[in-house]
């Protein structure tokens, strides 16, 4: 639809409103970008518009809206940096309309968004230590999470979430077999303590133990390792060692998680 | 147009616009505790907003949801100068919720939300605010300067989420009109903000006269 710029003067109250049909709204915007005359009409009563808004009685969301939304503004920024995009490009997290609509065929791109949907579970865990004040720890968790959507975004990689009796964390299973492994709320090791990460093979192999990690009182750590050679649906497990370099893990497994391949697509 | 008179405070800006500017640049570089500022700074006013037009809670919670991370990803689309951050929120916030009471509505003519998923989020345009920041009271008394007909139109578009089509098929009026109550409503709040008086501002009533371009409408004021 080409509007005249007396047309589009006409619909410029409706404009403003958000009270034209999809097809007018749209052709008011192109021809505000397009047009070289004065659309003055529109600044007149554009700038009214907010005021109409300041009579409403005012009622406070529920609560946990909040974490909501931050848990969603946390996704989207680990699914961007995992895709590698630039911070400013729209990435899609579906309403409630959108997560109701079926979902037929499922892309990589869509896989990424899943990962992203399920690394709000995690991402939470950043909000956590942000809300505790331990900026530091955040950011630490956030780069290692970024580290293992990276790996993660790969071709053939497969993600698992590692958790336990209160560590959580994400785990990406390269095609190569190199493993990437992000965690918090881990307790603090001391002298020789480590954390050493294990990848075990379907089908009952040995565990086979691909690195180690020393903890800080924040809690935030994880490893990056050549890992054990390819394997598929390994269990990624962690256990807290004496000392560095353990041939057997040392039980109990404090958290572990199975790794999955994205949906065939 | 320059408003004499005008209590605008917009050219200076004022130490709220100016933080919420900051947060706002914050956000655009990605800091996620940037946009936790900006939620509860706003998040009444969204959601009271979102609440008043979608009549429905949980979905005024995922309008708000979608305006705070359509900003999110959209802070560097904010144009200083085109009204204040808090303007343009609430523009994100209104415009999403009457696509959110336009999908729920059987009548409207949009596709089928199971077929075509939702369009992105739009960013809509905003313009500088007439009079800046004003008391409750200044614009209640704005309102108050509405005819009936004028109110229920500009209600009837910015809380009911009705194209002016449909405030013709509902308040049986022609489109003509329709459009002339919700220009000249909103050209009476202006003056009523800015502090003129309540005459038709000459220059408006003048080119309204032989501006009617609908064949019909126009006349009432």
């Amino acid at each position: 639809m080409n509007l005249t710029h007396e047309q589009a003067l006409d619909l410029a109250a409706g404009y403003v409103l958000g009270a034209l049909d999809p097809e007018e709204e749209q052709a008011v915007r192109e021809h505000l970008a397009s047009c070289d005359l004065s659309h003055e009409e529109f600044a007149q009563l554009g700038g009214v518009v907010p005021y109409l808004a300041e009579g409403v009685e005012q009622v406070e969301p529920a609560a946990p809206l909040r974490q909501r939304v931050l848990a969603a503004a946390a996704a989207d920024l680990g699914a961007r940096r995992a895709a590698g995009r630039q911070l400013t490009e729209p990435v899609p997290f579906p309403s409630a309309a959108e997560r109701e609509a079926p979902r037929p065929r499922t892309s990589r791109g869509e896989w990424l968004l899943r990962v992203a949907a399920v690394l709000v579970i995690v991402a939470l865990g950043a909000w956590n230590l942000l809300l505790q004040g331990q900026l530091n720890a955040a950011q630490d968790y956030q780069q290692s999470v970024a580290a293992v959507l990276d790996l993660a975004a790969q071709p053939g990689s497969q993600t698992a979430i590692v958790r336990g009796d209160g560590p959580r964390g994400i785990a990406a299973v390269g095609a190569d077999g190199s493993v990437r492994i992000a965690m918090r709320n881990l307790s603090p090791t001391s002298g020789s303590e480590v954390y050493e990460a294990w990848v075990i093979a379907p089908g009952g192999a040995a565990p086979v133990p691909i690195g180690g990690f020393t903890i800080g009182p924040s809690g935030v750590g994880g490893v990056t390792s050549p890992g054990a050679g390819p394997a598929q649906n390994a269990t990624i497990a962690l256990t807290r060692e004496p000392r560095p370099n353990p041939t057997a893990p040392t039980l109990p497994i404090i958290a572990s998680g199975i790794a999955t391949a994205p949906p065939s697509g | 147009v320059s408003d004499p008179g005008d209590r605008s405070a917009r050219g200076a800006g004022t130490a709220v616009d100016d933080a919420d500017r900051d947060v706002l640049g914050r956000i655009a570089a990605g800091e996620l505790d940037a946009l936790e500022e900006l939620y509860d700074r706003y998040r009444t006013m969204a959601y009271s907003i979102a609440l008043r037009i979608t009549t429905d809670a949980a979905l005024a919670e995922d309008v708000v949801q979608d305006a705070f991370l359509g900003a999110w990803r959209n802070a560097n689309r904010y144009l200083e100068g085109r009204g204040s951050v808090k303007t343009w929120l609430l523009a994100i916030v209104h415009h999403r919720a009457v696509d959110a009471v336009r999908r729920r509505r059987p009548t409207t003519e949009l596709p089928d939300r199971d077929v075509v998923p939702p369009e992105p989020l739009t960013i809509p345009d905003i313009w500088p605010e007439v009079a800046g920041r004003l008391d409750q009271e200044s614009v209640r008394e704005a309102l108050g300067v509405l005819s009936d007909s004028q109110r229920e139109a500009l209600e009837l578009a910015y809380f009911g989420g009705l194209t002016q089509q449909e405030i013709a098929a509902r308040t049986g009026a022609p489109l003509g009109t329709v459009k002339s109550r919700m220009r000249l409503g909103l050209l009476a709040m202006r003056r009523a903000l800015v502090g003129e008086p309540g005459e038709p501002a000459s220059g408006d009533a003048n080119r309204d006269a032989g501006a009617d371009r609908d064949g019909g409408g126009w006349a009432e004021s």
